[in-house]
C-alpha cells in the first residue's frame, strides 16, 4: 500500500528521464548479494537495471545484470552521508532515471517488495520513496519515541520510518541529498546518518510510504544504547537546527491511515523487562537533578520527581511530558546550554522511562501504534511551545 | 667665666621635677622621624610609581574602548556580509545559536584580544616606572605575574574538574552504578586538590610541604582505593561487573533477535 505524504501549493512534479533503475546496494557477504541480485532479477527486465555494488566481482552468476563496482564504504547499519554521496553521481554517469538504495540485509526483502519500492519511484511523481516495516511491539523504540514523533511534528510528515535503511529516491532527490552528503563527506564525517523525509520536505518534493511488510533490522554498530542513542538524536537535533527556518512555517498533516496492526497479546516477563529501566530512571532522578534542571523547566522536574515515586505496576509517563522533554532538550541542544555530549547522555535514562511506560501502556491491551500516534499528536500538540522557545528562548518558563 | 660656672653649679629644676621628660621627648622624636621618613618613603614611592599605575588604568581603558568598537564593526560588517550562512554552507550541516556564532565569537574574540593588548601595554608601561622607581621590592613584580598565572590555572582546573565530574556522573548512572555521584564528586574533588596544589606550587607558597601533602593526600587515597578493591569490596565490585555485564546483554542497542524461538520478546532500541 502507498500512502501519499505530500505538501499541497509546494510540491513540483518530478520529470523521469533516463534510461533505467539504479539500484545501489550496501556491503554484505557475497552469498547474500547473489540473493539480492536474484530478487532483483526476478522483478525488473534485466535491460533496465543497473547494481551498483562495493562487493560487485566479475564471477557474479547474474551475468544478465550490469553490475558496477560501487565505492567502498564503510559496513553500517544505516544509510549514511558516504553512501548518499557515492549514489548521485553513479546515476547520473549512467544516466538512470532512479535509484534504488538497499542497505545491509536487504536479502530478506521480498521480490514483490522491491518491486513496490522501485514502481514507486519510477512511477509515481514521488521523488523520495520510504519503506514502511512491520516491526515486532518491542522493536525500532527510539523511532517510535523520538525520530517518528519529531519528524512528523516539526516535517508534517507521517513517515514512519525517517531514519529506514532502504530508499528510493528520484534523480533530483539524490542530488540533493548527495548535495547534503557531501557537507559532512569533507568534514570526515561520512557515516553520521541523514535525514531524508527532512530533506524532501524542505525542498517541497513529494514522499510516498511503501508496507514491505517484515524486515530484519541491521544491528547498530555502536556498543550499546549509551553512544548510539546520543549519536542518533544528536544528529537529528542538529538538522532540525539547521532546518529551523523551514519546520517554522506551518505545514498541514496529511491524512491519516486508518489501518493499524492488531493488538499484540501482552507478553509474560513484562516486569522483568520494566525493572532495570525504572531502576536506571530512579538512580537518574537522584542523581542528575542538577543537570536536569539546566534543561527541564519546573513544572517538568517535579512531575518526572513524582513519576520516579510511582510503582512499576502503574508507571506511566504522560504523553505531553515526554514531548515535553524531547523538545525542552532539543532547545538546550540548540542553545547549548551545557555540553552536547552531557546533554544526550542525560536524556538516555528518560527514554528509559518512556519504553517501560510504553511496555507497561501495551501490556494492558493498548495497540502499541495506537499509542505511538498518541504520542506523535502530543508531539503536534506542544509544537507552539517548541517554535516560541526557539524564538524567545530567555521568556520566563514555570 | 663667672656667669659660666654660676650656670654650671645652678640646680636644673626640670632635671630634679622630670628627670625621664628628656627620654619621653627623644623616643617621640624617634619613632616621629621614624613615621616621617617612612611616610616620606612611601609618598616618594607612590609618586614614582603613580604615572605607571595612571598608565596601566588608561592604557586598559582606552583598549576596552576600542575593543567595544572592533567588536561592534566587526560584528556588523560580518553580519552585513551574512558570514555565518557562509561558513554553514561551506561547513556542512553545522548551525549554531545565536550566542555562540562565529560572528559572535569572532566579535568576542576581537574585544578580549584589545582588552589583552591594553593589559600588556599597560603592564609595561607600569614596569617601566617601577624600574625608573627602583622602590619596590624586587620579588614583588614577578609575584604579580604568578598571581595571575595562579588564577588562570585555577580558573582551568575548575573547568576541567567540573567537566570531568558531569562526564563521570553521567556516564556512571547509564551503567546503573550506585555510588555514581560519589564517585563523580571523588573526581571533581582530586581534580580540585591536584589545581590547588598546582597554584600553590605555583605561588611557591609553602615549599615543600605542599608538594609532600599532596603526595601524602594522592598516595593515600589511591592506596585506599587499591585495599578497598583488592580487600573489602571484591564481592561486591565483582558483582557489580556481573550485573553490568547482564544488563548491556539485556538491554544493548544491538540486541540481536531470536526468530526461531520468540522474536518479539526482545529489546531492540533501533
Amino acid at each position: 500500500m502507498a500512502t501519499t505524504d505530500s505538501i499541497p501549493g509546494v510540491i513540483t512534479p518530478c520529470a523521469r528521464t533516463g534510461r533505467g533503475l539504479l539500484v545501489v546496494l550496501a556491503a554484505m557477504a557475497q552469498e547474500q548479494l547473489e540473493s539480492v541480485l536474484a530478487s532483483l532479477t526476478d522483478s525488473f527486465p534485466a535491460e533496465d537495471l543497473l547494481v551498483a555494488s562495493p562487493d560487485a566481482r566479475p564471477g557474479n552468476s547474474n551475468s544478465s545484470l550490469r553490475i558496477l563496482a560501487a565505492p567502498a564504504a564503510d559496513a553500517c547499519w544505516t544509510l549514511t552521508a558516504a553512501e548518499f554521496a557515492n549514489a548521485y553521481p553513479l546515476a547520473a554517469k549512467n544516466e538512470a532515471r532512479a535509484i534504488l538504495m538497499l542497505g545491509p540485509e536487504s536479502c530478506l526483502l521480498a521480490s514483490s517488495e522491491l518491486r513496490g519500492l522501485a514502481n514507486a519511484v519510477l512511477t509515481t511523481p514521488a521523488d523520495l520513496v520510504v519503506p514502511s516495516y512491520d516491526l515486532p511491539p518491542r522493536a525500532g523504540l527510539v523511532n517510535s519515541a523520538i525520530l517518528y514523533p519529531l519528524t512528523r511534528a516539526l516535517f508534517a510528515s507521517r513517515v514512519r520510518f525517517p531514519l529506514a535503511v532502504d530508499l528510493g529516491l528520484s534523480l533530483r532527490m539524490a542530488e540533493r541529498m548527495a548535495g547534503a552528503a557531501r557537507r559532512f563527506v569533507v568534514s570526515n564525517q561520512g557515516e553520521a546518518p541523514l535525514w531524508p523525509v527532512n530533506e524532501a520536505t524542505v525542498a517541497g518534493f513529494a514522499i510516498d510510504q511503501v508496507e514491505v511488510g517484515r524486515r530484519v533490522q541491521p544491528p547498530p554498530a555502536g556498543p550499546d544504547l549509551n553512544t548510539i542513542l546520543p549519536l542518533v538524536t544528536g544528529a537529528l537535533f542538529s538538522d532540525i537546527d539547521a532546518k529551523a527556518a523551514s519546520w517554522q512555517r506551518f505545514r498541514p498533516l496529511p491524512s491519516a491511515c486508518d489501518v493499524l496492526p492488531e493488538p499484540q497479546a501482552p507478553t509474560t516477563n513484562a516486569a522483568a523487562e520494566i525493572s532495570p529501566m525504572l531502576q536506571a530512571f530512579r538512580l537518574a532522578c537522584t542523581n542528575l537533578q542538577e543537570i536536569w534542571s539546566i534543561v527541564l523547566p519546573p513544572h517538568s522536574l517535579l512531575a518526572l520527581k513524582r513519576l520516579s515515586a510511582t510503582d512499576a505496576a502503574v508507571f506511566r509517563m504522560p504523553d505531553s511530558l515526554w514531548a515535553r522533554i524531547v523538545y525542552d532538550f532539543l532547545l538546550a541542544h540548540r542553545l547549548r546550554r551545557i555540553n552536547r555530549g552531557h546533554l544526550l547522555g542525560a536524556l538516555i535514562p528518560l527514554y528509559l522511562a518512556w519504553v517501560a511506560s510504553h511496555f507497561n501502556i501495551t501490556d494492558s491491551g493498548t495497540n502499541s501504534e495506537h499509542h505511538i500516534e498518541a504520542v506523535a499528536a502530543a508531539f503536534e500538540a506542544d509544537k507552539t511551545y517548541l517554535v516560541s522557545r526557539w524564538r524567545w528562548p530567555d521568556r520566563f518558563n514555570p | 667665666m663667672h656667669n659660666i660656672l654660676a650656670a654650671m653649679l645652678q640646680p636644673d629644676t626640670s632635671q630634679t621635677s622630670q628627670p625621664s621628660y628628656a627620654v619621653d621627648t627623644s623616643i617621640w622624636h624617634q619613632m616621629s622621624d621614624a613615621l616621617h621618613q617612612s611616610i616620606y618613603r612611601v609618598l616618594s614611592l607612590l609618586i614614582s610609581i603613580l604615572p605607571g599605575i595612571l598608565a596601566l588604568i588608561m592604557s586598559t581603558a582606552a583598549f576596552v574602548l576600542i575593543g567595544i568598537v572592533v567588536s561592534a564593526v566587526l560584528r556588523r560588517g560580518l553580519t552585513a556580509a551574512k558570514f555565518d550562512d557562509r561558513l554553514a554552507r561551506g561547513r556542512g550541516n553545522v548551525n549554531w545559536a545565536p550566542s555562540a556564532s562565529p560572528t559572535a565569537l569572532i566579535g568576542r574574540v576581537s574585544f578580549w584580544v584589545c582588552v589583552l593588548l591594553g593589559l600588556i601595554i599597560g603592564i609595561s608601561a607600569f614596569d617601566a616606572s617601577f624600574a625608573t622607581a627602583k622602590l619596590l621590592p624586587s620579588s614583588l613584580m614577578p609575584y604579580l605575574s604568578r598571581v595571575v598565572g595562579a588564577i588562570l590555572l585555577l580558573i582551568a582546573g575548575t573547568l576541567i574538574a567540573r567537566f570531568l565530574a558531569r562526564s563521570v556522573l553521567i556516564e556512571a548512572v547509564n551503567a546503573q552504578l550506585e555510588y555514581a555521584r560519589i564517585l563523580s564528586l571523588g573526581i571533581k574533588w582530586l581534580v580540585l586538590v591536584l589545581t590547588a596544589a598546582m597554584v600553590l606550587d605555583h605561588l611557591q607558597l609553602g615549599g615543600n610541604v605542599v608538594d609532600l601533602a599532596f603526595a601524602i593526600l594522592f598516595g593515600g587515597i589511591v592506596l585506599t582505593l587499591a585495599l578497598a578493591v583488592g580487600l573489602g569490596s571484591r564481592d561486591l565490585v565483582s558483582r557489580s561487573l556481573e550485573s553490568r555485564a547482564e544488563r548491556s546483554g539485556g538491554h544493548s542497542a544491538a540486541a540481536p533477535a531470536t526468530p526461531t524461538t520468540a522474536p518479539d520478546e526482545s529489546i531492540r532500541h533501533f
